[in-house]
């Protein structure tokens, strides 16, 4: 046993390096995450949850809410849900007559969020919006609107905003409670700069198992002695007399090739501030709409 | 400069030398030659008559043998140094001390009696065409070996404790073991074409650019002193991991420093056994030539050409310190360098030990692992 220990020194702190790195950094995190108190006193209600579409049942938007409230506090900023199931073209035409269908989900979104003046910090401040509007409008299509303010549109790129409707529009049909639940969740990722790094469960047990097969192999092979010649042992002076080395260019030739493009999909997660617009009562937005 | 024109000579002797009666040329290429590493072969000595003899104590009349932790001549019994004087022996076939019959190999040059623990040196299998040109005497004893076996063991994770304390030293010698030392000078000449590629991007295009080039290298080689091993007893594959050893320390050969060891003289001559040696030599020439035309991504060649001369070699003794563990009715060999104290040789493998190992190996990696994707993930 003694002799085992001793062997495993090494090995035992690295782990304890490892736990305690890990221990510090999440502390740290949770330092860092204890963000300030929400100061927006002007907020009309404490309502994040509006499903007038009825898309989830009741006790699907309490557990939602519970979500809500503690990834508020992590991300500093208001998360509101809103579902619809009504046509928004009367509704949208009144403020901007020659909306585009796309367009009906964001001008009721912004509004939504003036009138009750969400905002983590002040009114009409830092947050999010997502609504979604069951239903079908005269183009045949159901549209969805993520309205972001303050920080948060300044931390949404367009391709952010992309990624995580996509991931919202993965569930919504089959598990409305799933997408939501997601959504809240990637956002809290994108907020806490935190962009999740996806490591696949088998990982870890993969490199454990790569190293422990080198462990055995290199003990297993050393039983004998190792080769501690090399080329150079037997040279005198160590190396060789080169006595004459030329490289003389020839020629070059060069080919071409096109390269078949996918969809160019860049853009990444830097920048934000994606699909900036100013809403009709004067403040300012960002976001951006699916449709299915 | 200078051996140039050493080697000048020694090509001249290597002519003249054919012709009966003239002086030997490997041993006045040694004298001429040996002085690579600054020493000189000793002169020969007289011949005596005897068959063998023994170094006595002067003073107690004990065995001498060589000390390499003293660096000197010791009388183990009344600790004299350098005390010693040659007494030659009478039969061939007895022990010089005792007189009791000797069972010494066909090769042996030096023997332990077996019935009075004196070791006996066979003057005729160290003179004359036997005389080794050099020897690398022992720097590590007896002692210092077996620390530095007790060290290896431990160092060997899957050895089973009871190794440790369970197994008896069955034998232990320090062995002189004979090698060829042979110097080459190697010409390589190399021509062919070589490509280097080069890739870029501009727009939704790629471009691939080979560029041709002639490459030319000439390489010349000293290779100095490559060993081989002369004894059919010891193991080849062995005797090559027990490489290298220093030649800083290599010296002329004296007697006195195989009085303590078993030895051999060489078993078969250098020529029969030269072919190992120009292989070490043809692959060591590749692999210099092949990392002097790094760089390259594709390279044919058209005119390759290695040129080895052997510029002459040596007869040497090298020490090797041999320890037979018994363990569970099992021999394990153990194989040290007498000079750098490298070790060669199977332990036992202890599967427990290695399953075990292995699953807090697995299990210990698992945990850092998952922490530094839990730190990643935060």
């Amino acid at each position: 046993m003694k002799e085992y220990l001793r062997y495993f020194r090494f090995w035992f702190l690295a782990l304890g390096i490892a736990a305690l790195v890990w221990l510090v950094v999440f502390v740290g995190n949770r330092a860092l995450d204890e963000t300030t108190e929400r100061t927006n006193t002007e907020c009309t209600t404490t309502e994040r949850v509006f499903d007038f579409g009825e898309a989830l049942t009741e006790e699907e938007e309490n557990r939602l809410r519970e979500q809500i409230a503690e990834r508020e506090e992590q991300t500093g900023a208001d998360i509101v849900i809103v579902t619809l199931n009504e046509s928004l073209e009367e509704y949208a035409r009144s403020y901007d007559p020659y909306a585009d269908y796309s367009e009906f989900t964001m001008i009721y979104a912004d509004n939504f969020y003036d009138e009750n003046k969400f905002g983590y910090n002040k009114p009409i401040g830092d947050g999010i919006l997502l609504l979604d509007n069951l239903y079908r409008e005269d183009d045949g299509k159901v549209y969805t609107w993520l309205c972001t303010t303050g920080k948060v549109e300044d931390r949404y790129s367009v391709g952010m905003i992309d990624s995580i409707l996509d991931l919202f529009y993965e569930y919504v049909d089959s598990d409305p409670y799933r997408a939501y639940s997601e959504f809240i969740d990637r956002f809290y990722r994108d907020m806490t700069g935190n962009d999740s790094l996806e490591i696949p469960w088998y990982m870890a047990p993969f490199a454990a198992f790569i190293v422990t097969i080198i462990f055995a192999a290199v003990n297993l092979t050393s039983a004998k002695g190792r080769k501690t010649t090399n080329t150079r042992s037997y040279v005198n002076g160590g190396k060789p007399d080169i006595r004459r080395k030329e490289d003389i260019f020839l020629r070059k030739s060069v080919t071409s090739r096109t390269i078949e493009t996918s969809s160019s999909s860049g853009g990444g997660h830097s920048g934000g501030g994606g699909g900036h617009h100013t809403s009709s009562g004067g403040h300012s937005h960002g976001g951006g709409g699916h449709s299915r | 400069m200078r051996r140039k024109a050493k080697y000048v000579i020694v090509a001249y002797i290597f002519i003249i030398s054919d012709s009966p009666g003239v002086l030997n040329g490997q041993n006045l290429y040694t004298l001429l030659c040996a002085g690579r590493s600054s020493k000189h072969v000793s002169v020969k000595k007289q011949r005596r008559n005897g068959e063998k003899m023994i170094f006595k104590c002067r003073n107690c009349g004990g065995n001498v043998v060589y000390s390499p932790e003293k660096k000197s001549m010791y009388c183990p019994h009344c600790e004299g140094i350098e005390s010693q004087q040659k007494m030659e022996g009478t039969s061939e076939e007895t022990c010089a001390n005792c007189g009791a019959p000797l069972h010494a190999g066909t090769f042996s040059s030096s023997a332990r009696c077996e019935h009075c623990g004196n070791y006996i040196v066979f003057d005729k299998k160290v003179q004359g065409e036997y005389e080794p040109n050099l020897i690398l005497p022992f720097k590590i004893g007896k002692e210092g070996a077996k620390e530095i076996l007790k060290r290896e063991f431990k160092k060997r994770a899957f050895t089973p404790a009871s190794f440790l304390s369970e197994a008896t030293l069955d034998k232990m010698e320090g062995a002189y073991v004979p090698f060829w030392l042979y110097d080459y000078i190697a010409q390589y000449h190399y021509a062919g074409e070589g490509t280097k590629v080069r890739s870029w991007r501009s727009g939704d295009k790629e471009y691939t650019e080979t560029s041709y080039y002639r490459v030319i290298r000439e390489l010349n080689i000293d290779f100095d002193k490559i060993p081989v091993d002369a004894s059919i007893a010891m193991d080849d594959g062995i005797m090559d991991l027990m490489e290298p050893y220093e030649y800083k320390d290599l010296e002329g050969f004296q007697d006195k420093y195989i009085s303590g060891f078993l030895s051999e003289f060489f078993n078969e001559d250098a020529e029969k056994l030269e072919p190992r040696a120009k292989r070490k030599a043809q692959s060591d020439a590749e692999a210099l030539l092949q990392e002097s035309l790094s760089g390259y991504s594709t390279l044919r060649a058209q005119h390759k050409q290695l040129n080895m001369d052997r510029l002459g070699f040596f007869y040497a003794l090298l020490p090797v310190w041999v320890y037979t563990y018994s363990y569970r009715d099992q021999k394990f060999p153990f194989y040290v360098n007498g000079q750098t104290g490298k070790v060669i040789g199977k332990t036992p493998m202890s599967m427990q030990k290695l399953a075990g190992y292995s699953a807090t190996v697995f299990a210990i990696t698992f945990l850092i692992v998952n922490f530094l994707f839990m730190i990643c993930k935060l």
